[in-house]
C-alpha cells in the first residue's frame, strides 16, 4: 500500500495549482455572474493538456492516470467549479467511452480535436422524461441505409451550447429494452440539431448548460459507438469512471471553502479574539478538514482501482461520488456559516462554494441513485 | 549554444507570515509554500527562448536539498534536457558565496556558451550568486538584464538601471547573464512534457567531493525588523475606515 | 584603523544620491572608529564631482581616465581591485545599485576578501565587522558576522542613510589609471532612456500605487474608477509592468520613476524596499493591504488592513461623497 503521490502526480498537482491560480482564478466570479462559457480558457487549458489527460499520447492526449485526472480536476475546481465539469466532461464523458469503446478510426478522428482544444465534448443522456431512470428515455435511432436517422431531445446538457462533438444515447431497438439502446458520436453541424433552451443555473454557472433537439438528424453509420444495443452498458461503465471526477470536483471545492474558512476566521475578531479561537468554530473546521481528507482518499481509491485495471468498481465509485458530494454540501455550508452574514454576499467566494457544491448530490445519479447502487452491491 | 541555467528553491513569502524558528536563526518552514526563485523562471524561460532559436541544449544546476528535485524536473519538463542537484543537506549554511564556489567546481569542467541566473533569490536576497560565480569561472557578466540579443560570439546585453534607465553592452561569450523579471512571459509545464520529465534520471553530485569550502559569513541572528514609524492603522469595517480616511483626506486639503 | 573608502557613483555628469548617502555613512563610521575616510572617483573629468563632495572626506582619491566617462562594471572592477590591493583599506562601502550589484561580488571575488550586499548597518568590533541585512521580503532582518579578514567590502541599501552635509577639506590625490582601455570582453555600448508614455505620475499631485494584490488585469478598472474619484493618477509596482498590465513608465521604484505626490496610496503593494525608494518622499502616504505585517506599514502615515477589493469601492463612494 502507498499513499503518496509519485513523482508526475506531484508535479502535476504543483503545476496545475499554478496555472489555476494564475490562469482561471481570476475569472471564476465573473463567469459566476455572466454564465458565460470560459472559451478563452478552454485553449490555454488545451496547451497545458487538461483537455485529454487520460488520453493516451498517439491520439495527442496527456497519457496520465485516473489518479491524476482526479489530482487535476480536484486543483481546477478549487478555483473554478464551472472550469472543473467542463474539463471532467471533455475528459471522462467524451473522451473517454471514446477511447474505450471507438474502433481505430473513431479515435484517430475524434480524440485528437478534443484534446488539443479544437473541439469540445459533450454527452447526452438525460431527457425531460427520463433523469436518475435512464432506461426510461425516449430518443431513437433507426437504421436507414448508410445512417440512422436521431430523433429526440437531450436536457441539461452540460458544455451544451460550446461543443463540437456529443457523445448521444438512443434507442435502436426500443422493444429490447435497456439492451435496445446505443451509443453514437454526433456532431454539431448535422442538419437537424439544433440548442433548446439554455439553463439559467444555481452554480456551476458557466459550463452552457441546455438542450439539445434532435429532428430527422442523419448520423452516418460509422459513427455508432461499440456495437447497436451496448448503449446502456457504454452509459454505466462510462459513469463509474466518470464519478471520479465528479468525486475530485466536490474535494476541491471543499477544499476551498476550507481554505477561506481558516483564512477569515483568523481575521473576524467577536467577543475579544479572533473567531478560530472560538471552540465551535474549531469544531467546524476540525470536521471539514477531516471530511475533505476521507473523501479525497475514496476518490483516489477509485482511481487506484481504475488505473490497476480492476474491472467493476461501481459501488467504490458510487461510495466516492457520494460521499465527495455530501461533504461537499456540508463544508460549503459551513463555510458560509464561519463567514456569517459576509458568507452570504458575493463580497467572499463562499456563497459560490455552496451554490457549486449543490450540483454534485445531482448529477451523474443523484445521491440516491449511488446509495441505490452500493446498497444493490452490499445486498446482492 | 549551450546554456546553463542556475535556480534555487524559495519559500513563497510575500504574502506569509514569517516567522523566526526557535534555533533565532532559521525561520519556521513547514507551513511554507516553496517554489522556483521567480526570476529564475525568467531565466529559464530566457533559457528555452535562446534554444528555440539556436538549437543546443539546457542544463539546469541548483544546489538544494532533496526537494529542490521537484524544481529540477519542472524545470525539465518547461524546456531543459539536462538537471544537476548539487546535494547539501543544510541549507542554512550557504551564503551566496558558498553557492557560487560550489556552482564553480562543478561549471567550470563544463562545456557552456551562456550561463543564466536569477538576479536575485527572495529568500535571502543577496544578489551575488551569478555575479560571483562569473568572476569564478574568469568570464564577463551582467547583472540584472532585461533584454538580450545573441550572435555567434557575442550578446548585446540590456541592463536594467535605475529609473529604467537601460545599459546597453556587448559582451563576449561565453559569459554569465543575471536575468530580471519582465524579461519574458515564463511558461508552464505541459502535462506531457511533465511525464517525460518526471521519468528522467537527474544527475546528483555530493556537495563533499569538492572538498570543504569557506563561508563568507554566519547568520548570528534573525528577528523581525525594528518599526522606524508605524502608520497608524485605521480600524473598523470597509464603511468605517472609508470614513475615517476620507475625513483624513479631505482635512489634508487632498480633495 | 586602516582607512574606509566610498566609491563615488555618478551617471550622465550627474552625482547620484547614493554617494552623499554613503559618504555620511561612511564619516559616521570613520569617526566612530578613529579611521580616515577616503573617497574614490572614477571619471573622465572630476572637476565637478570634487567640487559637490570636498567637504565631506579625509582624502579623495580620483583616478581620470576616458574610460571612467561611463559605467562599466569591468573596468571599475579591476582599477579598483589594484587600488584597494595597494592601500587595503578596512572596509569600502559601495552603493547596493544596479552599478553596486553588477561591480561588488567581482571586486570581492578577485581580492579574495569577505563581502556582503545589501546592508542597513555595518558595525565595526576590533577586527570583526557583522552587518545588518533584510531576507525574506523584508519580512526579517538578519545579523550576519562576516569572515574576520584585514579588508571588507559591503554594499550599502539606497535611501537608507542620510545624506548630510560636512565641514572637512579633503586632500585630493591623482593617481594613474591602472588600465587604459575597456576590456575587449565588455564594452559599453549606450544608455536608453525610458520612452515617455501619455500619463507623467512624477507630476501628479495624488497617485495611487497598485500592486500584486490586484491579482489579474481586469481588476485595474476598479483602481482606474477610484483613481478618477479622487483625482489621481496611477502608479503600479514592478510585478505589474512585467505582467504587462501597464506600461513601464508608471513603475514607480528604484527601477521606476521617483515621485513625490501630495498623496500616494499604495494598494496591494507589499513594500519592497525598491518599490519604496520610489515613493517615500511623497507627502501623506497611504497603504491598503490584507498582510497587518506587510513592510509597507512601516512606511505608511496611515494603513487600512483589509481586502482591497472591499475597502475600494466603498472608499471611491465616501470620496465622491466628501466632493460632493
Ligand atoms: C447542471 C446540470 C448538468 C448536467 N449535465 C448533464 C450532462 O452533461 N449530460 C446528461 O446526460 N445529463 C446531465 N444532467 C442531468 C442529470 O444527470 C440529471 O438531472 C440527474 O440524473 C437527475 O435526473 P432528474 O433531474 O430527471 O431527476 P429525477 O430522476 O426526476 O429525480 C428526482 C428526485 O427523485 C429521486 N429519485 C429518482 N429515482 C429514485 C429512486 N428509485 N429511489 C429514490 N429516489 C429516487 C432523485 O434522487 C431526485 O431526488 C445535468 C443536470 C444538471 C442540473
Ligand atoms: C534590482 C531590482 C529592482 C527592482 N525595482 C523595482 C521597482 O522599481 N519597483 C517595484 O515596485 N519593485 C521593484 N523590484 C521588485 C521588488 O523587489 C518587489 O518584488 C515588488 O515591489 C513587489 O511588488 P508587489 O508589492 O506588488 O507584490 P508582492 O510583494 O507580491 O505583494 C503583494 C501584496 O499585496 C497584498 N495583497 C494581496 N491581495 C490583496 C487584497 N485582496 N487586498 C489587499 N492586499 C492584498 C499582499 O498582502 C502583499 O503584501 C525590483 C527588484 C529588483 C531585484
Amino acid at each position: 500500500m502507498n499513499f503518496g503521490l509519485t513523482n508526475d502526480q506531484k508535479m502535476l498537482q504543483k503545476e496545475v495549482r499554478n496555472f489555476a491560480e494564475t490562469e482561471l482564478k481570476p475569472l471564476a466570479s465573473e463567469i459566476d455572474v455572466s454564465g458565460e462559457f470560459p472559451s478563452e480558457n478552454i485553449k490555454k487549458l488545451a496547451e497545458m493538456g487538461l483537455m485529454g489527460i487520460i488520453v493516451p499520447e498517439k491520439y495527442s492526449g496527456s497519457e496520465f492516470d485516473f489518479i491524476s485526472l482526479a489530482i487535476a480536476i480536484e486543483e481546477i475546481s478549487r478555483v473554478c467549479a464551472s472550469t472543473g465539469v467542463i474539463v471532467a466532461v471533455n475528459n471522462s464523458l467524451v473522451s473517454y467511452p471514446i477511447l474505450q469503446f471507438g474502433n481505430e478510426e473513431q479515435k484517430q478522428k475524434y480524440l485528437p480535436p478534443l484534446c488539443i482544444g479544437e473541439k469540445i465534448g459533450a454527452m447526452g443522456i438525460t431527457e425531460p422524461n427520463a433523469g436518475s431512470d435512464v432506461a426510461a428515455m425516449e430518443a431513437t435511432a433507426k437504421l436507414n441505409g448508410d445512417h440512422y436517422i436521431l430523433n429526440g431531445t437531450k436536457r441539461f446538457i452540460t458544455n451544451g451550447t460550446a461543443a463540437d462533438t456529443f457523445v448521444v444515447f438512443a434507442y435502436t431497438d426500443k422493444d429490447a429494452g435497456y439492451k435496445g439502446m446505443s451509443c453514437f458520436i454526433v456532431e454539431r453541424d448535422l442538419e437537424g440539431f439544433s440548442l433548446g433552451k439554455h439553463e439559467d443555473l444555481m452554480g456551476i454557472r458557466a459550463t452552457g448548460n441546455c438542450e439539445l433537439i434532435f429532428e430527422d438528424v442523419k448520423v452516418p453509420k460509422e459513427n455508432l459507438l461499440g456495437k447497436e444495443g451496448d448503449g446502456f452498458k457504454i452509459c454505466m461503465n462510462t459513469l463509474d469512471v466518470s464519478r471520479i471526477d465528479i468525486g475530485a470536483q466536490g474535494v476541491g471545492i471543499a477544499q476551498a471553502a476550507l481554505d477561506e474558512s481558516i483564512k477569515y476566521s483568523k481575521e473576524r475578531k467577536t467577543f475579544g479574539k479572533p473567531i478560530c479561537h472560538h471552540e465551535m468554530i474549531q469544531n467546524m473546521l476540525a470536521e471539514m478538514a477531516t471530511k475533505i481528507q476521507a473523501a479525497r482518499l475514496l476518490v483516489y481509491y477509485v482511481g487506484y482501482l481504475k488505473d490497476k485495471g480492476v474491472k467493476r468498481f461501481s459501488k467504490e465509485s458510487a461510495m466516492a461520488k457520494y460521499y465527495a458530494a455530501d461533504i461537499a454540501v456540508d463544508v460549503t455550508r459551513k463555510a458560509v456559516q464561519i463567514h456569517g452574514g459576509y458568507g452570504y454576499t458575493k463580497d467572499y467566494p463562499v456563497e459560490r462554494f455552496y451554490r457549486d457544491a449543490r450540483i454534485l448530490e445531482l448529477y451523474e445519479g443523484t445521491s440516491e441513485i449511488q446509495k441505490i447502487v452500493i446498497a444493490r452491491d452490499l445486498v446482492k | 549554444m549551450n546554456i546553463i541555467v542556475c535556480i534555487k528553491r524559495v519559500p513563497q513569502t510575500a504574502e506569509a507570515e514569517v516567522k523566526v524558528d526557535s534555533s533565532g536563526k532559521d525561520i519556521e518552514k513547514d507551513r511554507l509554500i516553496f517554489d522556483t526563485n521567480e526570476s529564475d523562471t525568467y531565466a529559464l524561460e530566457e533559457a528555452v527562448l535562446q534554444k528555440e532559436k539556436f538549437g543546443g541544449s539546457i542544463t539546469v544546476i541548483t544546489v538544494g536539498d532533496e526537494d529542490s528535485e521537484e524544481t529540477l524536473r519542472i524545470a525539465l519538463a518547461k524546456g531543459a534536457d539536462e538537471a544537476i542537484r548539487i546535494k547539501v543537506e543544510d541549507l542554512d549554511e550557504l551564503d551566496g558565496f558558498k553557492t557560487a564556489q560550489i556552482l564553480h567546481k562543478i561549471i567550470k569542467d563544463m562545456d557552456f556558451d551562456i550561463i543564466f541566473t536569477g538576479c536575485l533569490a527572495t529568500d535571502d536576497a543577496y544578489s551575488q550568486v551569478g555575479t560571483t560565480l562569473a568572476k569564478l569561472l574568469e568570464i564577463p557578466h551582467a547583472s540584472l538584464v532585461t533584454k538580450i540579443e545573441l550572435s555567434e560570439n557575442s550578446a548585446d546585453a540590456y541592463r536594467e538601471l535605475e529609473g529604467g534607465l537601460l545599459e546597453h553592452l556587448k559582451i563576449k561569450l561565453p559569459a554569465l547573464f543575471t536575468i530580471q523579471t519582465g524579461i519574458n512571459v515564463p511558461r508552464y509545464a505541459s502535462l506531457i512534457a511533465i511525464r517525460r520529465a518526471a521519468r528522467k534520471e537527474l544527475n546528483e553530485i555530493s556537495k563533499t567531493e569538492f572538498g570543504e569550502m569557506k563561508s563568507n559569513s554566519f547568520i548570528e541572528e534573525l528577528f523581525t525588523p525594528p518599526v522606524s514609524k508605524l502608520a497608524e492603522i485605521l480600524s473598523g469595517n470597509p464603511d468605517e475606515v472609508s470614513e475615517k480616511l476620507t475625513g483624513i483626506i479631505k482635512e489634508k486639503g487632498l480633495i | 584603523m586602516n582607512d574606509i573608502f566610498v566609491l563615488i557613483e555618478h551617471r550622465q555628469g550627474v552625482i547620484r544620491d547614493i554617494t552623499f548617502e554613503l559618504l555620511a555613512f561612511g564619516r559616521n563610521l570613520a569617526n566612530k572608529n578613529n579611521a580616515k575616510l577616503t573617497a574614490i572617483i572614477f571619471a573622465d573629468n572630476s572637476k565637478k564631482i570634487i567640487d559637490k563632495i570636498k567637504t565631506q572626506a579625509d582624502k579623495i582619491t580620483v583616478i581620470e581616465n576616458p574610460i571612467f566617462k561611463d559605467f562599466n562594471a569591468e573596468s571599475y572592477q579591476i582599477a579598483l581591485a589594484e587600488i584597494i590591493k595597494k592601500e587595503n583599506p578596512f572596509i569600502t562601502l559601495i552603493g547596493h545599485t544596479a552599478f553596486g550589484m553588477d561591480l561588488c561580488s567581482s571586486l570581492a571575488t578577485e581580492l579574495k576578501i569577505p563581502f556582503t550586499t545589501d546592508c542597513l548597518d555595518v558595525e565595526i568590533n576590533g577586527k570583526k565587522l557583522s552587518v545588518t541585512r533584510q531576507m525574506y521580503d523584508g519580512k526579517l532582518n538578519v545579523k550576519l558576522q562576516l569572515q574576520e579578514n584585514d579588508s571588507y567590502l559591503v554594499s550599502l541599501r539606497a535611501g537608507t542613510f542620510p545624506a548630510e552635509d560636512g565641514n572637512l577639506n579633503a586632500e585630493i590625490e591623482k593617481i594613474e589609471s591602472p588600465i587604459s582601455a575597456e576590456p575587449d570582453y565588455r564594452k559599453f555600448i549606450e544608455y536608453i532612456e525610458v520612452v515617455a508614455g501619455e500619463v507623467d505620475i512624477t507630476k501628479s499631485d495624488v497617485v495611487i500605487g497598485i500592486g500584486r494584490g490586484i491579482k489579474e488585469k481586469d481588476n485595474l478598472d476598479i483602481i482606474d474608477e477610484f483613481a478618477d474619484a479622487i483625482g489621481g493618477v496611477v502608479g503600479c509596482s514592478r510585478p505589474i509592468v512585467d505582467a504587462e498590465w501597464l506600461p513601464k513608465d508608471r513603475q514607480i521604484g528604484s527601477s521606476g520613476k521617483t515621485i513625490k505626490p501630495k498623496l500616494y496610496i499604495a494598494i496591494g503593494i507589499s513594500g519592497a524596499f525598491q518599490h519604496v525608494m520610489g515613493m517615500k518622499s511623497a507627502d501623506t502616504i497611504i497603504a491598503i493591504n490584507k498582510d497587518p505585517n506587510a513592510p509597507i506599514f512601516n512606511e505608511a502615515d496611515y494603513g487600512i488592513v483589509d481586502d482591497l477589493f472591499k475597502v475600494i469601492p466603498v472608499l471611491k463612494n465616501k470620496i465622491l461623497e466628501a466632493k460632493a
